[in-house]
């Protein structure tokens, strides 16, 4: 009995494992369509000259959602994930074990959902973790992820001064008094997405960084120089949120 | 200890058991839950209590190490004779001589609080440490160099291995020492305890009871339970306009908590003056005569604090010197006399 039970798990496991498959995601920042760089000086859809310094951002809580509204949720546990622009290596994000299947929409969340940020230490491992991966993307004393970090400088063109400026978003709604929440689920339509064996498909995802300041409201960075924990960060955590789109789909 | 006379409710009955982390055997450490206090509100399963987890969070608990240039403790501002705050520091004093923004609360009986800090900006007793440490203007470090400090140790890297059966030193591990070397810290032994507990046959004196029949009276609306605090946050009337430190509002962005703080606990009060957010009270009497004299009014001052008119608590001054006299009995002297939260050191 025992021995039919052990070729039963192990044929249900093989199966499961045959007909999953892996999904690459491509984040690409870009500035007007073109790669950033932060060697060079951009002129935001406002007006400003600007160069960045960094450019960081949590994606977590990856589903595949297919026609009939079914959604394939990656593992909680393996779900975070830290984009840093100086880091090519981290906007790949690999997921294994896709179920087979076609599939319409890709679900994130830019940022890290509110649970994750009240649990204890033991689940704040690996990109989340304050003492190694996470340093700069937490805040200490109101605790909690910055979910989006853009820095860089302003160049003014009448006088030609350098002024930093500083977005660091975050906010997960508060623990025990409700406050700011900056977490955005994002939805992008993928036509049709084809995982199978042997397909490898690589699904694109394009930031476009200048629309950041001016998707939804325009921002002029001598106004706003340094949003972080206020009201303004509401605007720019919406302006963000749509600057995550559909590249392409591939199959490698 | 005494189990006839004092009633306490054991929470891990073994005590030298052994268990396992991962491979490494450790000792389970007991945790004594008085039986007049409420229930915890950290997740003792998640970081269970050992002498290897305890040992080591008491060890980085006095390390200077954990400063950006090595000369700040956790217990420069959190000293064990002043009931684990700094003794004659209005605001905490960090590295080179900075002085931080409040002042340091004690540490105490943070495993049944509900939240950290004056402004209760950080929910999770795991993730206190972390604030001072990364706060410039105390230990002025991060905490992912602080990892690579104790791992650059081998002695912390040996005691780390046998607490947590880990080769390589994380912020998990750390967090979890701190963790149970703050919440094992729990103050229940005052003169006061022994008397609702009924051991020893501890009386009040005549006064003192005074003192606790106006404290039920007029204090522990906000002093509540055997914590002597709600855990809630609330504007106590220091001031009438409030462009320095807006307190709770600065976490939850709400007009309406302008100025808000912790209530604190009243436990080893007649050790930890400096009193208030800011320390500007040097001594309990100065205490009683602002609730009793000089309570500010503005729009977040506690409704408690108001009837018709009139603000503040009426206190007699015979009435003060009752309440000073009962907020002596919360002294533990057992806490700060404990070599298990001593500086190992010494």
């Amino acid at each position: 009995m025992k021995n039919k039970l052990f070729l039963l798990a192990a044929f249900v496991i093989f199966s499961i494992a045959s007909n999953a498959q892996s999904v690459q995601l491509q984040f690409k920042n870009q500035f007007n369509g073109a790669p950033l760089s932060f060697d060079q000086l951009y002129q935001t859809p406002i007006g400003d000259s600007v160069k960045f310094s960094t450019l960081n951002y949590f994606i977590s809580n990856i589903e595949l959602v297919d026609k009939k509204g079914n959604s394939y949720k990656v593992p909680q546990d393996s779900s975070y994930f830290l984009l840093k622009h100086q880091n090519d290596s981290s906007k790949t994000i690999s997921l294994s074990n896709i179920p087979a299947g076609k599939y319409q929409q890709l679900v994130f969340t830019i940022g890290v959902d509110s649970v994750r940020n009240t649990l204890d230490v033991s689940r704040r491992t690996g990109t989340l973790d304050v003492g190694a991966a996470a340093r700069g993307m937490y805040w200490v004393w109101n605790s909690g992820y910055i979910f989006f970090k853009l820095e860089g400088k302003t160049i003014n063109q009448v006088d030609s001064l350098r002024k930093n400026f500083r977005y660091h978003i975050g906010g997960y709604g508060g623990y025990d008094s409700k406050t700011i929440n900056n977490i955005k689920v994002r939805t992008i339509p993928l036509k049709s997405l084809v995982v199978k064996k042997g397909k490898n498909p690589v699904i694109t995802i394009d930031v476009a960084v200048e629309r950041f300041f001016n998707s939804i409201i325009p921002v002029k960075i001598l106004e706003h120089p340094s949003v972080m924990w206020g009201d303004f960060s509401v605007k720019l955590a919406n302006n963000y949120e749509q600057i995550f789109n559909l590249g392409g789909i591939k199959y490698e | 200890m005494n189990k006839q006379t004092w009633i306490f409710a054991l929470l891990i009955t073994v005590l030298t058991c052994s268990f396992f982390v991962g491979k490494q055997s450790v000792t389970a450490k007991a945790l004594l839950i008085p039986s007049n206090f409420p229930t915890p509100t950290y997740d003792l399963s998640k970081n269970p209590l050992t002498e290897e987890g305890f040992a080591l969070g008491r060890k980085l608990f006095y390390d200077p190490l954990l400063s950006k240039d090595g000369t700040i403790s956790c217990a420069s501002c959190h000293q064990q004779d002043a009931g684990f705050v700094q003794a004659d520091h209005d605001l905490s004093h960090g590295v080179e001589d900075r002085l931080g923004k409040r002042n340091a609360l004690p540490i105490f009986n943070a495993l049944f609080r509900k939240s950290f800090f004056w402004d209760g900006g950080v929910p999770k007793l795991d993730f206190v440490p972390v604030n001072p440490i990364e706060n410039e203007l105390e230990m002025d470090e991060k905490m992912d160099n602080v990892v690579h400090k104790l791992n650059a140790s081998t002695n912390y890297r040996a005691l780390f291995k046998n607490a947590f059966s880990v080769d390589t030193i994380s912020s998990k591990e750390v967090l979890q020492a701190f963790a149970q070397f703050m919440y094992a810290m729990v103050s229940a032994n005052a003169k006061y305890d022994k008397f609702v507990r009924k051991e020893n046959n501890t009386l009040l004196d005549k006064e003192e009871l005074a003192g606790f029949n106006l404290f039920k009276d007029k204090c522990a609306s906000c002093h509540s339970t055997d914590l002597f605090t709600d855990d809630s946050f609330r504007n106590n009337g220091l001031d009438n306009e409030h462009p320095k430190d807006k307190g709770r509002e600065e976490i939850t962005l709400n007009l309406a908590d302008r100025a808000k703080f912790k209530v604190p606990s009243l436990r080893n009060v007649a050790l930890t003056a400096p009193y208030m957010h800011d320390g500007r009270f040097n001594s309990l009497e100065e205490v009683m005569n602002h609730y009793a004299n000089s309570v500010q009014n503005s729009s977040t001052l506690d409704p408690l604090l108001k009837s018709g008119t009139r603000l503040g608590i009426p206190l007699t001054s015979n009435e003060q010197k009752q309440l000073i006299l009962f907020l002596n009995t919360l002294t533990d002297s057992t806490l700060i006399n404990n070599k298990d939260f001593s500086n190992p050191k010494h």
